[in-house]
């Protein structure tokens, strides 16, 4: 896998790891509301 | 006005959203298209339709949904209604219980294959069978077009009444008791059975060291993940993942709208979207991409992978992978793990796009759950026997173009047009942010405004260019297949009448029963 290849997919998965972590946590920290 | 059903948790109904979006798009359309369409630099155009279509779509469905669900409406006719008050709102409100109802009948069908060969991987039904032609025909005679391996199409129909029952029992048993139950156990369970075949296919590395030392599992990914940048001034890849974003989130349906209805009124909606978003996107991104594409690159080098993906999804996910399955140890298991995610994908979806029509019957007829389901239980299964009979001449093809893709674009467009233009950006805004748990960046604002119903509208352009015409025209269609094609149209045609008489009757009834109830109080 070229350099393009490994940022590309280190940045997407970083992002999408931390945004699905970060939404899920909050819903469940208002769980019952 | 009936009581409302109501979500039981907040983590059931984002679960049940995120189900409702994940299908079997994320695990086989999107490695598909993203291999196809310049790998890694398939994503920039990915995360712009993201942010500047797929986002905004989802957030307005959801705050269509809340404001209809607050005057008792669980599906568009009615959330359209309230929201402008023209005649013709809840016309154009059918065109997604159509999409929804339609979808649903063929849906069912591709449903039941996954359930059905996961039953097939964990008896070893298939194993033997080394070619790809071998396999093809084992579908094909699956679906009942060969009788090689099926002497009848009995066994597909087993799995079909299985799916069938399993949905409708679901649906019957509401939004708190079933569907967000589903959702508990099916999510939770599919995610788990994507990263633990994920995991297996990363370790894999290369299985064949001396004859095939490059086909590997590091040049599948190099094969979705490297970017070739000068596929980026293509329009066709920026319409194709404007075209995934679409497909992946349930865009279009009103689906997300029916499910948004039982929010209570304050809710969050805000955080809501970004959760249901962001774990529509971790299955597809990062599971979805890292099992079908690597795995075949794996076992059948980097050309006949190109071969397979460009024969499309159902080839790679049910002919390339029982091959793969047979030369894993466990490969039943794993089978059987790969096509039961599936077809959670696919439930989880399925019973979303039939909530919103029994929905319509409960509202505007007040007809009892009991009833309701039953109903459209019954003209679902005399449709699905249609699909299933003729689905070798096209039929579910057929539908699955105008009902399943280019009415999706349409009611798209309606609704950003109807909530931003119509019901006003400024009230729209307001809506969106009651009862908000985060806070969504104020752009936001305008991007709904203008920026998505422009993104929707060059895509309506290109797609009725591009598609539409020639599949109006049967163009390239064979000539057996003629008939039949027709056949689906004029099924389609009558599901959209029907609902539309149903809208004028309902509608005109409860006129007659408000105008009676104002001239007693008077």
């Amino acid at each position: 896998m070229t350099l393009y290849g490994w940022i590309f997919l280190i940045v997407t998965w970083s992002f999408i790891l931390w945004l699905t972590i970060f939404s899920v946590t909050k819903v469940l920290k208002h769980n019952k509301d | 006005m009936k009581k409302r059903e109501n979500w039981g948790t907040k983590i059931g109904l984002i679960l049940a959203m995120a189900g409702n979006a994940l299908g079997l798009g994320n695990f086989l359309r999107f490695p598909v298209q993203a291999a196809t369409n310049g790998g890694g630099s398939f994503m920039l155009p990915y995360f712009i339709a993201l942010l500047l279509l797929g986002i905004p779509m989802v957030i307005i469905e959801w705050a269509i949904g809340r404001y209809g669900g607050k005057y008792g409406h669980g599906s568009l006719p009615g959330m359209f209604d309230v929201m402008w008050k023209n005649k013709i709102a809840k016309y154009l409100g059918m065109l997604g219980l159509f999409s929804s109802a339609a979808i649903m009948i063929y849906y069912t069908y591709i449903e039941s294959w996954s359930l059905g060969y996961s039953f097939l991987s964990i008896t070893k039904s298939y194993f033997g069978l080394e070619s790809f032609s071998e396999m093809q025909t084992f579908l094909a005679s699956y679906q009942g077009i060969s009788d090689k391996y099926f002497s009848s199409i009995a066994t597909a129909y087993i799995f079909l009444i299985i799916t069938f029952l399993a949905n409708f029992y679901i649906l019957y048993r509401g939004v708190a008791k079933g569907i967000e139950k589903l959702a508990l156990v099916a999510m939770p369970l599919l995610l788990l059975f994507a990263i633990a075949i994920m995991i297996r296919v990363i370790t894999l590395g290369t299985p064949d060291p001396v004859n095939h030392p490059d086909w590997n599992v590091m040049t599948g990914f190099a094969y979705i993940w490297n970017p070739d940048f000068s596929m980026l001034g293509s329009a066709k890849v920026w319409l194709a993942a404007a075209g995934q974003i679409f497909f992946t989130l349930s865009i279009g349906m009103g689906t997300l709208a029916g499910y948004a209805s039982y929010l209570k009124e304050k809710d969050d909606i805000a955080l809501g979207s970004l959760a249901t978003v962001s774990l529509n996107e971790f299955a597809e991104v990062i599971l979805g991409a890292s099992i079908a594409i690597p795995i075949a690159v794996a076992f059948f080098g980097l050309t006949t992978t190109q071969e397979i993906a460009a024969g499309g999804a159902f080839n790679l996910g049910f002919v390339s992978m029982p091959l793969i399955f047979q030369h894993l140890p466990f490969g039943d298991i794993l089978g059987f793990m790969w096509f039961l995610l599936l077809f959670f994908a696919g439930i989880t979806s399925s019973v979303a796009m039939a909530q919103p029509v029994i929905a319509f019957l409960e509202e505007q007829f007040n007809f009892s759950k009991r009833k309701a389901t039953t109903i459209i239980a019954i003209i679902t299964f005399v449709c699905i026997n249609l699909v299933v009979i003729f689905f070798q001449f096209g039929f579910l093809d057929e539908m699955d173009y105008w009902s399943g893709t280019f009415t999706l674009v349409i009611i798209a467009l309606i609704e950003v047009i109807v909530f931003a233009w119509i019901f006003g950006i400024d009230k729209g805004w307001e809506e969106i942010n009651k009862g908000a748990l985060v806070k969504i960046p104020s752009v936001y604002k305008y991007i709904i405004k203008y920026i998505t119903p422009l993104y929707l509208i060059v895509i309506l352009v290109f797609w009725t260019y591009q598609d539409a015409i020639p599949i109006l025209l049967l163009e390239n269609v064979p000539a057996e297949q003629v008939p039949y094609r027709w056949m689906a149209r004029v099924l389609m045609i009558v599901i959209a009448l029907a609902l539309s008489l149903m809208i004028y009757y309902a509608w005109n009834k409860n006129k007659k029963s408000t105008n009676y109830n104002e001239n007693k109080e008077n």
